[in-house]
């Protein structure tokens, strides 16, 4: 194949959620790289909607229509993702989504590479629910990941004979978290599922530091405050010191002490610096547009249908391990593994679990009551 | 409202083939439903859970029901807005429709209200059917006050009170107990 292959890469690289946007670029810009120096032609077309909601889905039309791309890694946010999906459906296009999302999709022009909740949420709970207690507080950004996310966690909770303590949701972006942090020094819960992202997320960490150091029932080995999407690239972003000792689960983590992650971080700090320390997303990214490319050259072609065959139902050695792709649902299986912020500004991995094949509906994940149960 | 889920549910989709039925299909898979496709009358003794029938070229006779009677819930697949399909498809008995050319993202929505919809008119109907019952024999039960008031020279209040009693204490509704003991009287007399 002597045509460039051409990929459009579609995340804000400014705005509230920035640093999403600039890992998974890098990361998607390594691959590109080095793709080339293997001798595939690979280009990489850059949208950026500079974090403005509105703008994902007119730079997906130019990528998909005037750019020449049937092929988009990108978006970050569930709510833009579900914006952009009839687009490239409509022009059937495949999107490549990388990051951790709230599940009840599968859509055949999207090919999932980030954990749902049954790769997420419910090893995360099965975890913590016998160390730390059954009596949650949930925290969630005021829109479809964090509604999804109690949802389930509550679900999840009842089903394992806990409770909810207290939910509450805040508006994206909004920091005024005092009223929040009163409310849960009352309730006292064994834990807090922390599903506010970006500043808010950051605000609310800095700000349970500061009850911690009044009370200690609040430290995190004692409450901790557990996020499904908190990574490395955000880690500076909050107050120095204020998150160490709190957890994240992810498929993936700078810090994983495997062959293949020790070679892809000579890889990246070639490139970006030894200093850096390189997030889900970066690696998510860098994964995608590998995977994406060769599928292409597979494939002899960049047709959706013919790439799809390509990519699912084999195993391919990516950087998270062993990953395979699933015909059925286009998700991948995928490692769970659970960090806690270490001082150094990384994460310590504590638990680790074999890939996980996806169950994006949970058909199968939650007991044997397999048969209709519909609306009470 | 917990999750739903349709693992091991029968579909039956009422369409001719073509490729975005057959997306749809491999959608329903997806979700745990085994799909048979055919676009031919569905047999009045046929097994399914879920039916989802084209509303753009259906007629009279493809489905063994009319509307408010349908057996399993009902999804309408319809590309047109011409008012007459629409009402085909609410004769049918649809509970939720999923337009033409069909987006992935439509189908676990529409067969979540198809069934909740479903639920909700047999509840609604057996709640009816209850008390039409019990008007109906409203009668008896001022027939049956009368006669323990004439057997036992009591009042009214005091007669209701005692048939009530006696209902509670059999585990049976006041209409039952009427029934029952004004069948006992005729029998005796």
């Amino acid at each position: 194949m002597d045509a460039p292959l051409r990929i459009g890469i579609l995340y804000s690289t400014t705005g509230a959620y920035g640093a999403f946007g600039r890992e998974s670029r890098d990361g998607a810009e390594l691959a590109a790289e080095e793709l080339r120096r293997e001798g595939v032609p690979v280009e990489l077309a850059i949208a950026d909607p500079e974090g403005e909601a509105g703008r994902y889905v007119s730079l997906a039309r130019e990528l998909l229509r005037d750019k020449g791309c049937r092929h988009i890694v990108g978006t970050a946010l569930s709510a833009t993702r579900k914006d952009v999906a009839p687009l490239i459906e409509k022009h059937d296009g495949l999107l490549w989504y990388i990051c951790p999302y709230e599940g009840f999709e599968a859509n055949e022009n999207i090919i999932y590479t980030g954990p749902c909740p049954n790769q997420h949420l419910i090893p995360l709970f099965d975890h913590l629910l016998p160390l730390y207690g059954k009596r949650a507080f949930l925290l969630g950004a005021n829109y479809v990941w964090g509604w999804e996310m109690n949802r389930l966690a509550r679900d999840l909770l009842l089903e394992a004979g806990g409770s909810v303590v207290g939910e509450r949701f805040l508006p994206i972006e909004e920091t005024e978290i005092g009223r929040l942090v009163a409310e849960i020094r009352a309730q006292r819960p064994s834990f807090i599922l922390n599903n506010l992202i970006g500043p808010s997320s950051y605000a609310f960490l800095a700000a349970m530091s500061a009850l911690a150091a009044e009370d200690p029932a609040f430290r995190p080995e004692v409450c901790p405050v557990v996020s499904c999407d908190l990574t490395e690239c955000e880690l500076g972003e909050i107050a120095p010191g204020a998150a160490v000792g709190q957890l994240s689960a992810a498929s993936y983590f700078d810090s994983l002490d495997t062959p293949e992650n020790r070679a892809f971080r000579a890889l990246a700090a070639a490139r970006f610096g030894a200093d850096r320390r390189f997030s889900t997303f970066f690696s998510g990214a860098y994964t995608a547009v590998r995977l994406c490319a060769e599928a292409i050259v597979a494939a002899g072609t960049d047709e959706p249908a013919e790439v799809r065959r390509a990519v699912t139902g084999k195993v391919h050695q990516t950087v998270q391990g062993p990953m395979r792709i699933d015909p059925r649902t286009h998700h991948a299986a995928l490692p769970f593994h659970l960090g806690r912020i270490n001082a150094e500004g990384g994460f310590d991995v504590i638990v680790s679990r074999p890939p996980i094949a996806a169950d994006p509906y949970l058909l199968g994940a939650r007991g044997a009551a397999a048969h209709l149960r519909v609306v009470s | 409202m917990s999750t739903p889920n349709f693992v091991g549910l029968r579909a039956v989709i009422l369409h001719r083939a073509d490729e975005g039925i057959e997306r749809l299909a491999r959608q329903l898979r997806r979700l745990g439903l085994d799909v048979d496709r055919r676009w031919a009358p569905l047999g009045p003794q046929e097994q399914c859970d879920i039916v989802l029938v084209d509303a753009d070229q259906g007629w009279g006779g493809l489905l063994p029901w009319a509307g408010a009677d349908a057996p399993v819930p009902v999804v309408a697949l319809l590309g047109s807005e011409a008012p007459g399909r629409i009402a085909w498809a609410i004769e049918q008995g649809a509970g939720s429709i999923i337009a033409k050319p069909i987006a992935q993202a439509s189908v676990y929505p529409a067969l979540v209200l198809a069934l909740h919809v479903f639920e909700e008119r047999r509840a609604t109907r057996d709640q009816i059917a209850g008390m039409s019952a019990r008007l109906r024999l409203r009668g008896i039960v001022h027939q049956a006050v009368e006669a323990i008031a004439r057997a036992h020279e009591v009042g009214e209040d005091a007669a209701f009170r005692r048939l009530r009693e006696t209902a509670m204490q059999r585990r049976m509704t006041l209409e039952q107990v009427a029934a029952d003991l004004l069948a006992r009287r005729k029998d005796a007399g």
